[in-house]
């Protein structure tokens, strides 16, 4: 028996020096215990170790987060540590709504578990660990009552560290509760009397509730919006009437519907436009490097089967006739000032035909799925081409064949000329690349990088020209060139797949198939026009080839602006129009009501509105109802015609959503649209 | 969580009406009607050539107390020896924590030597949710024109230690300094800290 008590005794003394060494004990305030808890009950030197403050409150009490809302106070530690030792900053529970109406609260009732990791340099020497800190901490129910308590103990350092299984339990749960830390920022930005903040790239969750972590922000009471469009989540709130400063970036809390929390960092959207404008001012540093693409684009063009034997036979005869270096010198240049001025034509015809477009309204949207569906017919008629089912260009290298006969300068250039035509066909992969460069480029830059192209095109005849000897390093013309040819095919299909896998996306399934079997009938098209080119008689071929084309391109037109496009990525795309100074003096001249949008990529509070309040079904047909034409103007990279128009309405940024009837001052709308701001409006306008 | 939220939501849609336009500085203070704890009535325009203060209180909110060890009172005496008018508020509705009678606030005032121009009680909460004030202690400083120079805080140590006022920029006395000089305070809006009113 007394053995008994002995043995329970010191298992008792076991048990409670174990706690000691692991935990304050416990300390009684008004309406609330708390005690500190360590993870370790021995640790050792160079480890962290997660510290845990323990809140027990009455029932109905609570204690708050990082930003308590409209009142209240967060709980803080302050530690006292041996030198070296350094502790982080409270990791949070994922925090609760307090709703005292007209205010919100954020805090903690039940138990709640506040962790904090401290760090033991690999230098300690000490025995103990001695470990203090002074907490302050509010709990309220309706009443408030401050409390500080200073908690103190000490853990034995050893060579071994040791967890202690009393705080296992406890720091585990504390871990569960805290949010999910996501490697991920949002952008929100601040206009009107609103917070509007966008994420994406966040876990498929329904989010139902977001905390954020700077005071004075937003109208804590005010309700939440939460809108999930297009891959991202939107957030909307009111700002709060005692908003003085917009910080950089804090922390974030959504909740979903099953309560779990996570977290992320929210930077402010103005940083996104400062990136906006070094991206512009960057251009010019990229230049370089765009044009040494073209270059080393226009010498590969050289290797191209339709190019390769006009290169190579000047190419010998230069080799062969050593004496005459003058007249092969002078040869190179015209040969090269015909190779560069064919590519300046080139881009004088896309220019002016951009320019037109323009001028018409119709821009160079490479969205449209229509253009789409058109470059992967080309892409895939061009790859059928490589593989031998069809020559294009026959024509054009005959036309060319005669001027290039001619001897000297006049000879030289129409070879260099003739060199670029012939190329064309199955030079398309490359100059893909630099058309579609240069038509997002000002005039100026396209026309560089098509004299790059040539320049790069031009520059082995111009070598060979100085420095015979490298004729030598020259391949032979042969076979190869065939299989290469036909190989260059299969990049070209796979170009013609992506394509249509984004018309697919843009479209739909049906019309996916519709493109597909376009292809199809383009493909009997290419095989007859090739069967035709062969034997040069028959008419039937090429009229059922030219039908198999309109069949082809029938069908995506017949796919994309009809019903079969369903998705409301296609529909939105449709709604508006960009905006010009002259379009819009053109419609108000016409009598017709207009309204203008000015957005830019990084404002956050526009992408919000057009997603909530513009984009919406009802409000395309308010617009639709009353004949209104949608134009949108970016100031991404603030345009100057744009930053004119703010100014017209004493504004110096986005977003700005002016409203012209006719007959009436333009109505310029609040910045905070709601979904129905655009409808009432017109409703009232059109009574006036 | 989701009931947390939706009670929210019902109840700043149910007070977004009344929160018709937030108060802000540099425009005309909200105006209101008020009964003090004499019964008598004052109306902002009464006070118009005289600059106003209004601090919202709750005697027993331990922010207020702090305030209170002699910090308010010397501010009180400051400003209404410069013939500033001081109005002590207390926006708890009847049976609300912090909600008193008048014999309990004249108790108030005089053991704790406060010197206010008036106690008003705004058992309605009208006046303080036209000012969308918060906290117990929350401060507004009026000028002569009756244009808003300062809402916020009353200093920039948001705790209940007394200890913190003398480390504290003192936000609200700088304010009233710069509204009597007739210069505009800078801060001129800062966070509230306190314990919640109780409407």
């Amino acid at each position: 028996m007394r053995l008994l008590v002995t043995l329970l005794c010191s298992i008792l003394l076991c048990f409670s020096a174990a706690a000691a060494a692991s935990s304050s004990g416990w300390q009684q305030a008004k309406h609330l215990q708390a005690e500190l808890v360590s993870e370790y009950q021995t640790v050792q030197a160079g480890q962290s170790v997660l510290l845990a403050l323990h809140f027990i409150p009455d029932e109905h009490w609570h204690t708050y987060w990082i930003n308590p809302g409209d009142s209240g106070l967060p709980t803080s530690i302050d530690w006292h540590l041996p030198q070296g030792v350094t502790a982080g900053s409270i990791q949070w529970p994922t925090p609760q709504f307090f709703s005292i109406p007209p205010m919100m609260n954020y805090g903690f009732a039940g138990p709640t578990v506040l962790l904090t990791e401290l760090k033991i340099p690999t230098d300690f020497a000490q025995k103990e660990l001695e470990i203090a800190a002074k907490v302050d901490w509010l709990v309220c129910e309706e009443i408030c009552i401050p409390a500080e308590a200073s908690f103190q103990f000490s853990i034995p350092v050893s060579e071994n560290a040791e967890r202690s299984a009393y705080a296992a339990e406890l720091i585990s749960k504390a871990q569960a509760s805290q949010p999910q830390p996501l490697a991920l920022s949002g952008y929100y930005d601040i206009a009107g009397d609103s917070f509007s903040a966008a994420i994406a790239g966040l876990p498929d969750e329904d989010f139902q509730g977001f905390f954020v972590a700077a005071t004075e922000l937003v109208d804590h009471a005010a309700p939440q919006q939460l809108l999930f469009s297009e891959g991202e989540w939107l957030l909307r709130q009111k700002l709060n009437t005692y908003f003085t400063q917009a910080p950089e970036q804090f922390e974030l809390v959504l909740v979903s519907a099953n309560g779990q929390g996570y977290s992320l960092s929210l930077k402010a959207a103005e940083h996104l436009a400062v990136a906006g404008q070094l991206e512009t001012s960057n251009s010019g540093q990229a230049l370089w490097l765009v044009l040494l693409m073209a270059a080393a684009g226009g010498f590969i063009l050289n290797l191209m089967p339709c190019v390769f034997p006009v290169l190579s036979l000047k190419a010998l005869s230069i080799a062969g006739n050593s004496g005459q270096r003058k007249q092969q010198q002078s040869d190179a240049l015209w040969y090269s000032l015909g190779v560069v001025l064919s590519f300046v034509a080139l881009a004088g015809v896309l220019l002016a035909l951009r320019a037109a477009g323009a001028a018409v309204g119709w821009g160079f949207q490479l969205q449209s799925p229509l253009l789409v569906a058109a470059l992967a017919y080309l892409l895939f008629a061009l790859g059928l081409s490589l593989s031998g089912l069809v020559q294009f260009g026959l024509g054009l290298m005959n036309a060319g064949g005669g001027l290039t006969q001619q001897k000297g300068a006049k000879g030289s250039f129409f070879t260099g000329v003739l060199a670029v035509v012939v190329a064309s066909p199955c030079t398309a992969p490359f100059m893909g690349g630099a058309l579609g460069y240069a038509v997002t480029q000002p005039p100026a830059l396209a026309l560089l990088v098509f004299v790059a192209l040539g320049l790069g095109m031009a520059l082995p005849f111009l070598l060979l020209a100085y420095i015979p000897a490298l004729a030598r390093l020259l391949p032979k013309p042969g076979a190869w060139m065939d299989t290469l040819k036909q190989l260059l095919a299969y990049p070209l299909y796979l170009s013609a797949i992506w394509l249509a896998w984004v018309f697919g996306r843009q479209t739909g399934i049906d019309a996916l198939a519709l493109l597909l079997c376009g292809a199809v009938a383009l493909a009997a098209a290419c095989w007859l026009w090739g069967r035709w080119q062969l034997s040069q008689q028959g008419k039937a071929e090429p009229v059922f080839a030219v039908g198999f084309v309109v069949l082809a391109l029938w069908l995506v037109w017949f796919a994309t602006p009809t019903g079969l496009v369903a998705t409301s990525a296609q529909a939105t795309a449709a709604h508006w129009q960009s905006w010009s100074a002259e379009k819009q003096a053109q419609l108000q001249a016409a009598g017709k009501p207009v309204l203008v949008n000015m957005t830019a990529d990084w404002c956050i509070t526009c992408l919000v509105n057009e997603r909530v309040a513009l984009n919406t079904d009802s409000s395309k047909a308010a617009l639709a109802l009353y004949d209104v034409t949608y134009l949108k103007g970016d100031w991404t990279r603030r345009d100057a015609a744009i930053t004119a128009y703010l100014h017209q309405y004493q504004r110096d940024g986005v977003p700005l959503y002016v409203l012209y009837w006719p007959g009436q001052p333009a109505e310029v709308l609040p910045q905070i649209l709601t979904p129905d701001t655009l409808r009432q409006t017109l409703e009232r306008l059109s009574k006036q | 969580m989701k009931k947390m939220k939706l009670l929210a939501v019902a109840a700043a849609a149910l007070f977004a009406g009344s929160l018709a336009a937030a108060p802000q500085v540099g425009q005309p203070a909200p105006a209101f009607t008020v009964k003090d704890s004499a019964g008598q009535v004052h109306s902002l325009q009464d006070f118009a050539g005289k600059n106003v203060v209004l601090e919202w209180t709750n005697h027993d909110c331990p922010f207020v107390v702090k305030h209170y060890q002699g910090n308010m009172q010397q501010l009180q005496q400051e400003m209404t020896s410069a013939d500033v008018v001081w109005l002590s508020v207390i926006s708890s509705a009847p049976g609300k924590q912090g909600h008193v009678d008048q014999a309990k606030s004249d108790e108030l005032t005089s053991s704790r030597s406060a010197a206010p121009t008036a106690v008003i009680f705004d058992e309605d909460g009208v006046m303080g949710k036209a000012y969308d004030a918060r906290t117990t202690p929350h401060m507004y400083v009026i000028d002569k024109n009756g244009v808003l120079q300062y809402m916020g805080g009353i200093d920039s140590i948001p705790s209940a230690k007394v200890e913190d006022i003398a480390k504290a920029t003192p936000y609200f006395a700088n304010a009233g300094k710069a509204v009597l000089a007739g210069q505009t305070p800078d801060p001129a809006v800062t966070r509230p800290y306190g314990c919640s009113i109780k409407y």
